[in-house]
């Protein structure tokens, strides 16, 4: 930070200014920060024609980039990256962009609700105090083991909270789900850590300072883990700048995703195989450098793995040559980790930088550094986890469960029946600022404020090498008459267990939590009071280390284990191996917002819509053509999507993205029939997914086999490319 | 160098010459095709979404367009690189002539090619000349369609009307528009500067496209003046032009992808 001030950050410590003096005079919870005047009387802070900037942190998904939101006159107009933030460096994706579609949507939660029949959309309207004495009452009128919370991936001051309240009252230690973290598989990428290094936790891959990026399935363009900084991380490994060339990448998947469509090479291995791919890699690395062979990568012969991978022994050759002469890097991730074997592809695949010798240093490996405010990671529920608890539900363990900030009935395969398992819990209390799948199956709704309408804090799990706290502060006051969970949590359970949680409101809570870094060393600020310390903490947009911390890992009998040489089972009957990822522009939740579903994804250009992947030459042989529809039967259910024909995909393998299939979330994420009754729009491939799991207990999505059956029915899909010419369409008459 | 380019005898050296004002350079090895440009440009330039029946019929509002080839065929396909394609603000442009109320003009400040909205009578006939296929059409007043409305004590209520970028226009139906190289951020940079007595900077400002693109692959900025970012990508070596067999001297120059 220069000591120069620029105009926008003077005027983003201008707003600032005054927003600390209303929390030094205001009174009343949580709406004493940010008050909603008439245009009559406007802050003085808000001069006609100038706009005010506020740094909070985007909760779009978990990976926690900063933004800054101008407002003008009250009102959120437009996200902008905060150039402060050391994740993100003043870029957003299209996610972060569209959120104000998510605050201004015209489908939001407006108040509390209470529901006679779940599943009815009906419901009628409470009042804050009632919607208060029903969680009160739901707490004190339950043994603590009785009581649990699902929590999504974000708002991580909420779980700290929900934490601070199970370890003092003994209820149930909260639950945290997102289908990122499930299509991510990141339960075995931080078991794969563990096992190989010591330490769980996502590692953070510097691509940008290395010279090839050999990624097996990671889809670091588009949604896994932190995409912004990973974006970056390649723009950087492109651009040759003095002595530095040009970074090469290569990316090993059965479907090219928008990631492998960037790839130098493309290597459509046959899935389940990528694990033994990436140990032959190792053999032929070694053997390059005229090495002993490790002897994890021993039990390999390149010449089967290559012929089992259905790819030629020279490529694989090729790929390792170019892996032993640069500063490589390889990367695990996305439906390579979701099969069977995934802990085994993970710790291949880390296994070759403890090789490349890359390990903590520039263009290598970094384990994640330790997040401040917690020493622990607290990384989302496998679907193991989520399992036991369901099992938990159905067996009538659990009598309330609170629920935040995921859509788990949506999310969660259809095989794991999590609608069935609510039924078995007496009281299901909801959070959702959107009336989604999981709060239509609840009894109440008393929705949390927007994200930018409300406070918060942020750990960056992983994504830039530094020890990061992004602080969220409200943009705009609350537009609706909801409540801040925090704030109902605090005042629910001061009156069901007494003081256990000491706090007057949330801003208070976040303050006793924010405050223990003022005597951190080595942080981006440092100020001498805590009220400085605060207000600097949300001028900024968060609190980081200058430098990273020690992270100490051993990685010295890594290449003396012995690996997992084996290829993946995949469960069911069929011909069509089944590959399920999330959409590059909607993500897990981004289908209530208009600007999303009309961005055209990047390798098909389909808007609005779900479809599957067929390989031309595959759907040629059976009579198959763009938008027919066709059912997909696996074994545990069936959907039915249209096709579009993708060249880039092995034609024993079918895609379908994730992101689409709601059947509540808002008009935009559903469509209407002509009579104004509410349709899915799309299909989940979730609804596909039976229950298997890899080792570290994250589901095998990707391992299944699946077979398809004609409907002879089509739907267009709208797309933005043209289809005429293309496959020969609409060119009949030439 | 003020250059009248409707002089019979111009187009040529004359022409060439004239670099323009304000440019943009898209390093296509870079892009990733991730779509923050497209959604950073409807945020700040209030664009309609027009959902998914029109959206295939190529009704769609997009001032910026993110296009991609594929080449050879499977197993040996490879995607061209990302080529965001937006208005390439011609130098000579082959919209403006064609506009029978001269609602896109040329502006002689900025040399940018404007739209006049409230001038636009609808005919089409820019889009239908526009080389890059860059314009699009308000066939509906997709805004004020009670689809997004609540009904709130008898009236219709647009909660998404509270995000509109007060400094850019609502279009209406029957009117063409396009990118504007977010002519109301260079607005407002010359004003501050204005009152600063002093000139804009190179990154100053930037347009939204360019401030959200994680790759950092676009990059806008003065392309007269020589010291400038923008000017110096502008003559790298793999720099190109679209279609500039066409005389239409475009602002953009793409560096082209590996």
């Amino acid at each position: 930070m220069s000591e120069q001030v620029s105009r926008r950050d003077f005027l983003k410590l201008a707003g600032l200014g005054a927003a600390t003096t209303a929390v030094l005079t205001g009174c009343g919870p949580a709406s004493r920060y940010v008050t909603r005047e008439p245009y009559q009387q406007m802050p003085e802070y808000n001069l006609v024609g100038h706009s005010t900037y506020y740094a909070t942190t985007c909760r779009e998904c978990a990976a926690a980039c900063g933004i800054v939101v101008r407002t003008y006159q009250g009102r959120a107009i437009k996200v902008e990256g905060n150039a402060n933030h050391p994740l993100n460096l003043g870029k957003t994706c299209a996610r972060g962009q569209t959120s104000l579609q998510g605050l201004y949507n015209p489908d939001r939660v407006t108040d509390p609700i209470k529901r006679s029949v779940r599943g009815d959309v009906a419901s009628e309207t409470m009042n804050w105090d009632d919607a208060l004495q029903v969680v009160t009452d739901a707490l004190k009128n339950h043994k603590p083991s009785e009581i649990a919370f699902l929590l999504g991936t974000s708002a991580d001051h909420l779980f700290d909270l929900v934490t601070d309240l199970a370890n003092s009252t003994g209820v149930n230690a909260p639950v945290r789900f997102g289908a990122l973290s499930m299509f991510e598989a990141r339960a075995t990428l931080s078991k794969a850590a563990e096992n190989l290094f010591g330490q769980a936790g996502l590692p953070w891959f510097d691509i940008a300072n290395a010279q090839a990026v050999f990624s097996f399935g990671a889809n670091f363009l588009e949604t896994w883990i932190s995409p912004v900084s990973y974006t970056r991380g390649f723009s950087n490994l492109r651009k040759a700048e003095g002595l530095k060339p040009r970074g090469q990448f290569v990316q090993f998947e059965s479907r090219m995703s928008a990631t492998g469509a960037r790839a130098d090479e493309w290597v459509p291995l046959r899935p389940g195989t990528e694990a033994l791919v990436a140990l032959a890699i190792g053999k032929l690395v070694a053997e390059h450098h005229g090495m002993e062979v490790p002897k994890i990568f021993s039990g390999v012969d390149p010449a089967e793995v290559a012929e089992q991978a259905d790819i030629e022994l020279e490529a694989l050759e090729h790929i390792a040559k170019m892996f032993a002469e640069a500063k490589s890097i390889a990367v695990p991730g996305g439906a390579a980790l979701g099969q069977s074997n995934g802990l085994a592809v993970a710790e291949a695949v880390l296994a070759l930088n403890v090789l490349a010798d890359n390990i903590g240093k520039a263009g290598g490996v970094y384990l994640s550094p330790l997040a401040p405010t917690e020493t622990e990671y607290q990384r989302p529920a496998s679907i193991q986890e989520m399992k036991a608890l369901i099992e938990k539900m159905n067996a009538g363990e659990i009598k309330v469960l609170f629920v935040h900030g995921g859509n788990p009935v949506f999310e969660l395969p259809l095989a794991l029946n999590i609608r069935g398992a609510l039924g078995n819990v007496e009281q299901v209390i909801s959070f959702a600022t959107f009336p989604d799948e999981t709060a239509l199956e609840s009894d109440y709704v008393f929705p949390d404020h927007h994200f930018l309408e409300g406070w918060g804090y942020q750990r960056v799990a992983t994504g830039v090498n530094l020890p990061v706290l992004s602080g969220a502060q409200p943009v705009v006051s609350p537009l609706y008459n909801t409540r801040s969970t925090v704030d109902v949590l605090l005042t629910a359970s001061q009156a069901a267990f007494g003081n256990a949680l000491p706090f007057k409101d949330e801003v208070e809570f976040l303050h006793s939590k924010v405050i223990a870094l003022m005597g951190e060393a080595g942080g981006s600020f440092s100020a001498t009071d805590e009220e400085s310390f605060m207000a600097s903490f949300q001028q900024y947009g968060g609190w980081w280390k200058k430098s990273n911390g020690t992270t100490s890992a051993s990685d010295s009998n890594v290449l003396d284990k012995t690996a997992n040489a084996e290829v993946a089972e995949f469960a069911g009957e069929g011909e069509f191996f089944l590959v399920p990822f999330v959409s590059p522009t909607l993500g897990e939740a981004g289908a209530n917002k208009p600007w999303l579903q009309e961005l055209a994804d990047s390798t098909t250009t389909v808007m609005w819509n779900t479809w599957v992947e067929m390989n031309p030459e595959t759907a040629h042989h059976q009579g198959i053509h763009n938008d027919d529809l066709i059912k997909i039967i696996s074994e545990a259910g069936e959907i039915e999507v249209p096709v579009y024909l993708y060249p880039a995909i092995r034609p024993d393998t079918i895609a379908i993205p994730f992101g689409q299939g709601h059947i509540a979330y808002g008009r935009y994420a559903t469509t209407t029939d002509e009579n104004g009754n509410v349709l899915q729009r799309g299909a989940n491939p979730a609804d596909l997914l039976s229950i298997h799991f890899n080792e570290a207990g994250d589901l095998a999505f990707a391992g299944m086999k699946v077979r398809i059956e004609k409907t002879g029915r089509t739907k267009p899909l709208s797309r933005l490319e043209s289809r005429i010419g293309v496959y020969n369409e609409g060119m009949e008459g030439h | 160098m003020k250059i009248d380019l409707n002089l019979v005898g111009a187009k040529g050296a004359i022409a060439e010459a004239a670099e323009g004002k304000w440019g943009m350079t898209i390093d296509q090895d870079v892009c990733t095709g991730c779509q923050a440009c497209v959604a950073a440009c409807a945020m700040e330039n209030n664009l309609s979404f027009v959902g998914e029946e029109d959206a295939g019929y190529g009704r769609t509002q997009h001032w910026i367009r993110i296009e991609r080839f594929w080449e050879g065929e499977y197993p040996e396909i490879k995607a061209t690189p990302n080529q965001p394609m937006l208005c390439q603000q011609c130098g000579h442009a082959p919209c403006e002539p064609v506009c029978p109320v001269f609602a896109t003009p040329h502006s002689d400040a900025e040399q940018l090619n404007l739209q006049v909205y409230n001038r636009c009578v609808g005919t089409r006939y820019c889009a239908n000349n526009c080389p890059y296929q860059v314009r699009s059409f308000n066939w509906r007043d997709y805004h004020i369609d009670p689809f997004h409305a609540n009904m709130v004590d008898g009236k219709l209520v647009f909660a998404l009307h509270n995000q509109f970028n007060p400094d850019v226009t609502v279009r209406r139906r029957g009117v063409m528009e396009k990118c504007t190289f977010c002519i109301q951020r260079i607005h407002k940079a010359q004003d501050t500067a204005k009152a600063e007595g002093r000139d804009v900077f190179d990154g100053e400002f930037t347009t939204a496209c360019a401030q959200a693109c994680p790759a950092d692959a676009i990059t806008f900025g003065r392309v007269d003046h020589h010291e400038s970012l923008v000017s110096q990508l502008s003559h790298h070596e793999r720099g190109v032009k679209h279609l500039e067999e066409l005389n239409t001297l475009p602002r953009v120059t793409y560096l082209k992808g590996a």
